[in-house]
């Protein structure tokens, strides 16, 4: 599977709006076009495979369900992960001749991904460097007191950082990808140790995307009951993601119903302590 | 006369942070730049033709700022109510309004990042996720929507509130019965993510115990998930967030021993792919 210098292109137009800090807004951009399950539809349309696309798209979401980005600390770059590593793993699945619903095929997937996503770091931070230049025409232009400036700075010379740090990248790369992934599949046969490695990375790997999830939500060991309740739902009872929802949609209802119920008897016995010390 | 900001500029300083909170982000000034494009309009239809005090405004929001942004859109709301007061005449000075902003930014940071990233997204990602099996576009295109109505329409109606309630509508947010509905929905949060852990992810591995004439004693596999399925999965998931909120080893790091307990477990036998052409 090859891919042209204008699939390239849109790729790389993608990769400038998708990432953290995008040009697509945080909410349009960062949040739904650099999600890799959305990625995933987008790169299948330019690619001309839409069901391989999203299903790549769906192993990879997996791995970053909950990239949070405190404080501008990134652990992987969504411009990379989506927009450079679905394409390339798509070429992958194709070389190899794996079909993306099968586990190997998702496992491949996956640690093509996670690859260009942590090397796509250094993306993230080339961006936000380069930012400063156009930060520093914009104090310079607010102490002069001309306030258009700051339109300019804020939302079109960061296209600059994002030709040279988003687009350039990911369109070489991934017009050049396919030729290097042929040439890996020349020295790296499958049932060879490091794809066997790739593989068992690829199909760990999303632990790690749930775990950071888990992270932040399960600070004491009861925290991990609903955890342990949704698991048992779906691999021992063998129910769906929507069924699922709708238990802990049921749970969580209940949940709210206890917590207002406190609230109130607490407002009302407060009402009532006031009304006694009146009294007196 | 009593100075009013127009819908029309509220709009349009709404839709400036909506688009441009992080697009000229910097880990030196992070979203100070975003803000000071939504306050231009503000102060701009507030002070038009006093150039002093305009230029003494927009001076006030070049101090650092960096939130959860679109939670932080209620921020940016509160200071345009702020800004207009201040132009009405009202005691408000750079350390209300500079104040205020600093005080906010760390709890709804901690909120944003706990509730819209690490729950709210999930949640409709691992829907999606169960839409999209087999290649199917209803799941993007479900993500696509919920999401971004969801966000809008949520930042719009904080914006907003923001800006006529001023630091009271942070209650909207942060008060009992914003935190019990916190609580629920992190509930859901924590039940999708165990569904879609076991629904996507599939660790296993190819250890078989023979006996002298290769016949198969022990399935390791089947033993295990006999126990309790996919539980090689379950213990996988428990082992990385041990190592990384009990160890605080970076998720980075994670990967790398993950590559390395991967190597190790294909070189004794214990994974196989069970890969051919």
């Amino acid at each position: 599977m090859e891919i042209s210098w204008l699939q390239a292109a849109l790729l790389g137009l993608f990769a400038c709006l998708s990432s953290m800090p995008g040009l697509g807004g945080t909410t349009f951009g960062n949040y739904t076009l650099g999600r890799p399950l959305v990625a995933g539809m987008v790169v299948g349309a330019i690619l001309g495979d839409l069901r391989t696309g999203i299903m790549v798209g769906a192993a990879m979401q997996l791995v970053y369900i909950a990239l949070v980005t405190p404080g501008g600390t990134v652990s992987a770059d969504v411009r990379a992960v989506s927009y450079i590593g679905i394409p390339l793993a798509m070429v992958a699945l194709k070389a190899y001749g794996l079909d993306p619903a099968a586990s190997d095929g998702v496992s491949l997937a996956t640690g093509f991904g996670v690859l260009v996503g942590t090397v796509g770091t250094v993306l993230f931070y080339l961006t936000a460097t380069m930012n400063l230049l156009w930060q520093g025409i914009g104090w310079n232009a607010i102490e002069k007191g001309n306030y258009k400036q700051i339109y300019r700075v804020n939302m079109l010379y960061p296209w600059v950082s994002h030709i040279l740090c988003s687009f350039i990248p990911a369109l070489i790369m991934c017009r050049l990808g396919a030729p290097a992934v042929d040439a890996i599949k020349m020295y790296l046969p499958m049932d060879g140790l490091a794809m066997k490695t790739i593989f068992t990375v690829g199909s760990l790997l999303p632990a790690v995307g749930v775990a950071i999830l888990l992270k932040q939500i399960c600070l004491k060991a009861t925290d991990f009951i609903p955890f342990f309740f949704g698991f048992t739902l779906a691999a021992s009872m063998g129910l769906n993601l929507v069924s699922a929802t709708v238990i802990a949609a049921m749970f969580a209802f209940i949940k709210y119903e206890i917590k207002t119920a406190k609230l109130a008897t607490k407002f009302a016995g407060g009402a009532t302590d006031t009304d006694e010390e009146e009294d007196i | 006369m009593e100075k009013q900001l127009s819908k029309k500029t509220l709009n349009k300083s709404f839709w400036l942070w909506f688009y441009g909170n992080l697009t000229c982000f910097s880990q030196e000034h992070m979203q100070t730049f975003g803000y000071l494009s939504a306050m231009l309009p503000i102060c701009e239809e507030l002070y038009a033709g006093e150039p002093d005090k305009l230029a003494r405004s927009m001076k006030t929001y070049t101090a650092f700022f960096n939130t959860e942004p679109q939670i932080g859109a209620i921020v940016v709301g509160v200071t345009a109510g702020l800004e207009q007061a201040r132009a009405n005449g009202e005691p408000v000075d750079d350390e209300t309004i500079n104040g205020l902003r600093a005080g906010l930014m760390g709890p709804l940071a901690g909120i944003g990042d706990s509730l819209i990233v690490g729950t709210v997204i999930p949640i409709l990602l691992g829907i999606a996720l169960g839409l999209a099996s087999g290649g199917s576009i209803i799941g993007p295109l479900f993500y696509v929507v919920t999401w971004n109505l969801f966000a809008l329409l949520g930042m719009r109606f904080i914006y907003f509130k923001g800006y006529q309630l001023g630091g009271k509508a942070v209650e909207i947010l942060v008060g009992e019965k914003a935190q019990a509905i916190r609580e629920s929905i992190q509930i859901v949060g924590a039940m999708v993510i165990g569904a879609v852990a076991a629904s996507w992810i599939n660790v296993s591995t190819a250890y078989k115990m023979l006996d002298a004439n290769g016949e198969v004693i022990v399935d390791l596999n089947n033993s295990l998930n006999s126990v309790y399925p996919k539980l090689l999965t379950a213990v996988t998931v428990v082992i990385c967030w041990w190592l990384m909120s009990k160890r605080k080893i970076s998720p980075t790091k994670v990967m790398g021993i993950l590559v390395v307990v991967a190597f190790v477990g294909v070189l004794i036998g214990f994974f196989n792919p069970g890969l051919q052409y």
